[in-house]
Order: C-alpha cells, then sequence, then structure tokens
C-alpha cells in the first residue's frame, strides 16, 4: 500500500496546479511568455540530462514549475540568452548539484530569478494581473488538499504580510490583487522542499516570508513588482533550517537529554 | 481522560468487516517464524516428530534462558528449519488434540512469582519494550506499561468486539500486569465504554483520530516517553486478555481473534484461529482471481508471511503487482543511484504522532544517522509506527527498516 506522495506525483501534482495561473499569466503578458518558458525548459531539461547521465539523478517534471515561474515573473524584456545563463545557474547550483528536487535548499526558481535580478538590473519587470492571483489561489486549495502545501505556510504568509503592511501603514488588501506576488507566494514561498519542515517552524517561517515580502514590496521594489515575493523566499528559504532547529529544541525538551 | 490525535491521515479502505463474532477455524498447519523472534539465539528443546501440548516449550534465548517460546496449539512437530547463524527460521506443527500443559498458580499473585509464570507458560514474548521494541529481559523494570485497546490500522478487528465475553479475563490480566512495574498502567482505548476500571495505578486513556492514534508509539511519546534509562512496555489487548486466561484457568490460550481483509478477498472475514496459523489455508478458498500477496498484518504494515505472526492481529491478502517490462531506454532513465528523496509535503508531516517532528526525523533515518534520530524521538518508536511514513512517501523508502538498523547501532552502543 503506497499513497500519492512520490516525489514525481507530487510534482505532477503542483504542474496540474500551476496551469490555470499559467494560462492566465500568458494571456496577461503576451506570446514572449510561452518563448521565456521554452528557453527555460530547454536549458532545465538539459541540464537535468547531464546529471541523469553523469550522475543518474533521474529527470523531474519539477522542470516544468520552475519554467513557468521563470516565464512569468522575468515578465520584462529579458533577452533569451540571460535566461539560458540564470535558468543555467539556478537549476544546476540551486538544484541540481544537491542531487536533485527533495535535496535542495534553495528552489531553482527562485536562484534563477535572483540571478537575473542581480545581474540584470536595467531589465524592468512588471507584475501580473488579478486574474493570476485568482488563479493562484486555486492552485492553493488544489495544493491544500492533495496535502502537499501545508495549512501552516498557507496561513502564517498572509498573516504576516498583512501585518507588516499595517506596520508600514500601507493597504492590507492591495497585496492580495497582485498576481505575481500571489503566485510567488503560493509556489515559491509555498514550496514543500525548502520551506521549514516542522509544525512550529512553518508558522515562523511563513510569517517571516509573509513579512518579507510586504518590507521588500512597500519599501524597495514596489508591491506589484515580482522581486519582493522572490528575495523574500530567497532569505525566508535560508532561515528554514534555523527556524527548524528551533521549533525541535522546543518540541523533543521531553526526552532530551535522553542518549546522545 | 481523553486525547485527541488531530494529526494522522485518512486511509482509503474498500469493503467493510462483516458484522457478528469471529467465527472459529480449525486451520492445518501452524508455524513460528523465526522472524519474529529477531535477535533470539535460539536453543531448540523439541525435536521434529515429537508430540507437544499447548504450552510447551518448543525452544528459548541462549542467552536469556527464561525467556521461553511454547506450542500455541497440541500437535506434533511437523519440521523445524534453522536459518543462517543457527537461529531458527521456521518451525511448524500439524495440530491435533486438545492437551494443554496446566501451569501451577500458587505463586501468582507475586511479582517474582507472575514473571515466572509468564516466562514458563510463553507469554512473556507478549511483551515489547520501548525503547527498541525487542522483548524485554527476564528482571528488566518498566517504568509504565501500556496495553493497546484500540487498533487504527486498515481493516483490523475492533478491541471491544475481539475481546467480547472475554472482558473478565482482560480485566484480570491487566490487574496482574500492575505486579510488573511500580510505575501507572495505561490501558489506552478508542473512545468506547471503559474496558477496565480506572484504579490507582491503572489509567484508562482514550485515543480519537486517524492512524496511527491507535499505534503504541503515539501514546508512549504523549503519555510517558521512554529513554534508557526508564524503558516502557507495551502489550496487545489479546495478550492481556490471554494472561487473565491464564490466570483464571492455569492454562494458556494463544487463540487469536483476526480479521482477513483486503482488496485480494471476495468479502472481509473475522476468525478465531491460534496464533501461527496457516494464512494460505484460510485464505485460498475465498481470494479473488488473480495472483495475490498474502501479509501477516495490515496492507499497511504487514509483511508477506505464510505464518501468522505472533504481533499481528490481522492478515491481508493484496494483489501481487509484478513489474512491468518495460522499454530499456526508459528503464534505465528512471534507473537512480539512490532512492528519490521525499518529498516533505503536509501529509508526512501527520504520520507521526502530535509529539513527533517527522520531517527531520525521517531525514536523520533516512541517512541512518542514530544520534540524530535519537535526539529526535525515535526511542519512543517501533518499525509499525513508521509503516504510515513509508505510505505517505510513496513507498519509496522503508523507513521501518532504517529505524531497526538505527535502533539495532543505539542498542550496541
Amino acid at each position: 500500500m503506497r499513497g500519492i506522495w512520490h516525489r514525481d506525483t507530487v510534482s505532477w501534482i503542483i504542474v496540474a496546479a500551476m496551469l490555470p495561473a499559467a494560462v492566465a499569466a500568458s494571456l496577461d503578458l503576451g506570446l514572449a511568455t510561452m518563448q521565456r518558458f521554452g528557453v527555460a525548459l530547454a536549458v532545465i531539461g538539459f541540464w537535468q540530462g547531464v546529471f541523469l547521465f553523469t550522475r543518474a539523478q533521474p529527470l523531474s517534471p519539477i522542470a516544468l514549475v520552475t519554467a513557468i515561474a521563470v516565464a512569468i515573473l522575468a515578465s520584462g524584456a529579458t533577452e533569451m540568452w540571460q535566461i539560458v545563463l540564470a535558468a543555467s545557474f539556478g537549476t544546476v547550483i540551486g538544484e541540481q548539484i544537491f542531487g536533485g528536487w527533495g535535496r535542495n535548499v534553495v528552489n531553482a526558481g527562485v536562484v534563477t530569478l535572483a540571478f537575473l535580478y542581480f545581474a540584470f538590473p536595467e531589465v524592468l519587470h512588471s507584475g501580473t494581473s488579478p486574474l493570476v492571483a485568482v488563479a493562484a489561489g486555486l492552485a492553493a486549495l488544489l495544493l491544500l488538499v492533495t496535502g502537499v502545501l501545508s495549512w501552516r505556510i498557507a496561513v502564517a504568509a498572509p498573516v504576516g504580510l498583512v501585518l507588516a503592511t499595517l506596520a508600514l501603514g500601507q493597504d492590507p488588501a492591495a497585496p492580495f490583487l497582485e498576481g505575481s506576488l500571489v503566485l510567488g507566494l503560493v509556489f515559491l514561498i509555498g514550496d514543500p522542499v525548502t520551506s521549514a519542515s516542522t509544525r512550529m517552524g512553518r508558522l515562523a517561517y511563513g510569517a517571516l516570508a509573509g513579512a518579507l515580502v510586504a518590507i521588500f514590496g512597500w519599501a524597495d521594489a514596489g508591491i506589484g513588482a515580482p522581486q519582493a515575493v522572490v528575495f523574500a523566499a530567497l532569505l525566508a528559504s535560508l532561515f528554514a533550517p534555523l527556524l527548524d532547529a528551533a521549533a525541535i529544541a522546543v518540541a523533543t525538551r521531553k526526552w532530551r537529554g535522553g542518549h546522545g | 481522560m481523553r486525547i485527541d490525535i488531530r494529526h494522522g491521515l485518512p486511509l482509503p479502505v474498500a469493503g467493510a468487516l462483516p458484522e457478528g463474532g469471529f467465527i472459529p477455524t480449525r486451520v492445518p498447519k501452524i508455524g513460528i517464524s523465526g522472524a519474529d523472534y529477531a535477535g533470539m539465539r535460539t536453543e531448540l528443546l523439541v525435536t521434529e516428530g515429537q508430540t507437544v501440548a499447548c504450552g510447551s516449550p518448543l525452544f528459548r534465548d541462549r542467552k536469556r534462558p527464561e525467556i521461553t517460546i511454547t506450542a500455541p496449539s497440541s500437535g506434533h512437530i511437523e519440521r523445524i528449519e534453522i536459518g543462517p547463524q543457527r537461529r531458527l527460521s521456521l518451525l511448524t506443527i500439524i495440530p491435533e488434540g486438545e492437551d494443554a500443559e496446566r501451569f501451577d498458580l500458587a505463586a501468582a499473585d507475586t511479582p517474582a512469582g507472575l514473571r515466572a509464570l509468564m516466562q514458563q507458560a510463553g507469554l512473556w514474548p507478549a511483551l515489547r519494550t520501548r525503547p527498541f521494541d525487542r522483548i524485554p529481559a527476564p528482571d528488566a523494570k518498566p517504568v509504565a506499561v501500556f496495553v493497546t485497546a484500540i487498533d487504527t490500522r486498515p481493516h483490523a478487528p475492533d478491541p471491544v468486539m475481539a475481546l467480547g465475553g472475554v472482558e473478565d479475563d482482560f480485566a484480570r490480566g491487566v490487574d496482574a500486569l500492575s505486579l510488573l512495574t511500580q510505575g501507572q498502567v495505561y490501558v489506552c482505548q478508542d473512545d468506547g465504554p471503559d474496558l477496565v476500571e480506572t484504579q490507582d495505578r491503572i489509567s484508562v486513556v482514550r485515543f480519537t483520530g486517524f492512524h496511527p492514534a491507535g499505534l503504541p508509539g503515539t501514546h508512549i511519546a504523549r503519555l510517558h516517553p521512554a529513554t534508557l534509562n526508564a524503558p516502557v512496555w507495551h502489550i496487545n489487548y489479546q495478550d492481556a486478555a490471554a494472561l487473565g486466561h491464564l490466570l483464571a484457568h492455569g492454562t494458556a490460550d494463544f487463540s487469536r481473534n483476526i480479521s482477513l481483509a483486503g482488496p485480494g478477498m471476495q468479502q472481509p472475514r473475522l476468525l478465531r484461529v491460534p496464533m501461527g496459523a496457516d494464512l494460505h489455508a484460510l485464505s485460498r478458498p475465498h481470494l479473488t482471481p488473480g495472483p495475490k500477496r498474502i501479509l501477516s498484518g495490515s496492507a499497511l504494515d504487514g509483511r508477506e508471511a505464510q505464518y501468522l505472526s505472533r504481533y499481528h492481529l490481522q492478515a491481508s491478502a493484496i494483489d501481487r503487482v509484478e513489474p512491468r517490462d518495460r522499454n530499456w531506454f526508459i528503464a534505465a532513465l528512471s534507473r537512480a543511484s539512490a532512492p528519490a528523496a521525499f518529498i516533505p509535503t503536509a501529509a508526512v508531516d501527520r504520520t507521526l504522532g502530535p509529539d513527533m517532528p517527522a520531517v527531520p526525523l525521517l531525514r536523520a533515518l533516512s541517512i541512518g544517522d542514530a544520534e540524530r534520530a535519537a535526539q529526535l524521538g525515535c526511542l519512543q518508536l517501533g518499525e509499525d509506527d513508521l509503516a504510515l511514513a513509508t505510505y505517505a512517501t510513496g513507498g519509496e523508502t522503508d523507513f521501518g527498516a532504517w529505524l531497526r538498523a538505527v535502533l539495532d547501532t543505539l542498542e550496541a552502543a
């Protein structure tokens, strides 16, 4: 008897959840989105192939998720060679050298996008419409029902986002109308692999990520710009192991000292 | 006390168990498998062809000779198979007659007398100790004893029904168990009527919720975490009733009320059979067409075996899925150097009891990091407790086997 949560099945569930948002965003951003998606997918597929033959790491459909995230969140006039460079860096350094999806520390899409934003700051990226936000919200529901996304992150991240927005004296409803921001919240910050993995840790991680989105958005890039959510995801996933360690220390105090 | 386990996963189970009692069924053969007594160096006390009565000793532990395994039914020994390192691999008995050994109950109301009686009658192996989930040493002293009278595995028989008619034996058994410890005896049951009366050192604890709400690992981690210096013991409800029967009648009763279910059965069945019953013979007339695997235990955590294990109260028949012949190129692409990583989804987080950091523990187990796993609470767990984690990660890694390897390392240290 085996459940549905095998690595490959989980990645197909995430791909399925992402499709409506991908369609909505390509209506929004035009044909160039498909081009970016195709190039990113080809590059990631190439590197997965390289690691398949050199390190026997099986291919993973998560390449589709990374490629869609890159296509939507790098919405500016990015040159294709820039995508090639960034996607190579993101998938190799962010994912493959750790052993592939499931063993990585940071999300490959986040690394790719952070690379693009840092290396080519002259390219301006725009957000997407509320339609994408609705599609991403529905995706979050699907992921919650199938037990992929943790409800703790799904609750804590919006709470952190709203509280930090209020603290900065801004309109707390505004972030939820931004397509790119909600998409990033669901698929980059909610990525089960790179988020915290304990119960308390997930609450803290969600709140931290939400607050970082608000701070980066309102204070720097603009709440509609995709940079805010990408940098928040990058920083929060680096903090995730620390939050987990704290949560474990609290949860196991009952039998700590018994051994080791 | 009532504890609601809000974690756990609902498991898909097709077909309900039948109403009505457990049908007493004779079996053509009884098998005692060495796999139930892993780690024991066996010293045989019988030879092939010898006649035995129910309760007469079959073999004992070479290092701890007080621990004997006795015959679950009268009959004659058919075959004895010895495996590697001269350990017992299988012992089969052809049941015949109704002879039973009588045991002297004179000293059974003292702690030492009760221990000796249980060891003589072959009921001592019913107890298992956490940490390590092994048969306890003959002179060990637990700080608590857990009687597991709840079963949340798919298609498990209802303990209240299985104890129907032997409630007195069960209560007597629980009373006797309190002689083995200075601490509490916890009777963990579901949300039905109390199985025993709460007394000074006997507490009834109700657990509700999905699997693993009915596993001793969940109960122990919640109520009385086990440590190396303060081990706790657990015993299942049918063995507690068997102890009560022994104390009332002076004879050992090794009958089990089991369910035989699963997708491979035409209809789920409730049976009363001796421990070690031949599951192939029991299930064969009632299987659906096609190749099958017969498991001792549930579809979730059972192991393929012909004979009912000492520690299982159910058996399952599931379809045998042969690996498909795949195109060599596709097969090569999907074959990895290491098992696929597990994805720490929300479902994985719900697979261990509420006090366990599930994902960090599974990560520590999957790399065999014994020290870290011990810090994260693996000493509370047995192999059964991790079956749900294996299920929720798609069956890629058998975490039960990894746990056993880690526990062996810790035990040897």
